[in-house]
């Protein structure tokens, strides 16, 4: 571990509880992505081309068998993607987290990340980004969601 | 003595009878998805080991593909659905 290596921001304290420790803003950035996403999952537009990587396609082959799932499971998947969502919400401003909280924001960063990842039509080689990009913005974003993801994910692993 | 003459009929039928093929999950790798996320998620959701959700999500990353579980078509949707509610792209068919 070189001096260089930020701090994790996310550590596990004992069983079913998390310390997250965030800087400054961040809150406040999850806090404004939030709705957005809530928006996105509550809105009429079952085939918005934004939304195409949280309900993607089940059977390849056959698409009758395909739709049938997705009249019997979108519902319920729309309905584990808000818990998750009111989980982080309702603890957005905790610096200590249950199983389910974590989980909760696992699982909104990272449907954050496929919308964003989708908009921008992010690629495994497109990962440099111009500065005079005109999605730099959308491009930071998704990194720092990125890097935030990668601490909640290597805090449960463990190493 | 004479044999009587034997015809053999062979039905032709997109319909596959064998009983046992089960059903497998396949994970398609995207663009998207952090590897050290899908190895979790696999961890996570299979109980598999560190090593062996890391060696699947290699798979993935490498060849494109894995298949992470199998067996009755309704455990496989159900599998796919967890893969869905944690945002990977999984499908599922039935195992050639």
């Amino acid at each position: 571990m070189g001096i260089f290596r930020r701090k994790r921001r996310v550590t596990a304290l004992g069983p079913n509880r998390w310390s997250i420790q965030l800087a400054e803003g961040e809150r406040a950035t999850l806090g404004h992505l939030l709705p957005q996403l809530r928006d996105l999952l509550t809105g009429a537009d079952a085939a918005d081309p934004r939304l195409r990587r949280l309900f993607p396609t089940a059977y390849l082959n056959d698409a009758e068998a395909d739709a049938e799932y997705h009249r019997f499971m979108r519902d319920e998947l729309v309905q584990s993607k808000l818990s998750g969502l009111e989980a982080l919400e309702a603890s957005l401003e905790q610096t200590e987290l249950t199983d389910a909280e974590l989980t909760g924001w696992m699982q909104s960063i990272n449907s954050v990340r496929l919308v964003l990842g989708t908009l921008l039509d992010v690629s495994e080689d497109s990962r440099l980004v111009d500065n005079d990009d005109p999605d730099i913005d959308g491009h930071l974003l998704y990194d720092y969601l990125s890097g935030l993801l990668d601490d909640i994910v290597t805090a449960q692993i463990g190493d | 003595m004479a044999t009587a003459p034997t015809t053999e009929r062979i039905i032709e039928s997109d319909v596959d009878i064998r009983p046992d093929r089960p059903w497998v999950v396949l994970v398609w790798n995207d663009p998207i998805n952090l590897m050290s996320y899908v190895s979790f998620v696999f961890q996570k959701l299979f109980g598999y080991s560190k090593e062996k959700a890391e060696s699947l999500m290699l798979d993935v990353h490498n060849k494109g593909r894995a298949v992470v579980s199998s067996g009755a078509r309704e455990k496989a949707e159900l599998d796919v659905f967890r893969l869905h509610e944690h945002g990977l792209w999984a499908t599922l068919q039935q195992d050639d």
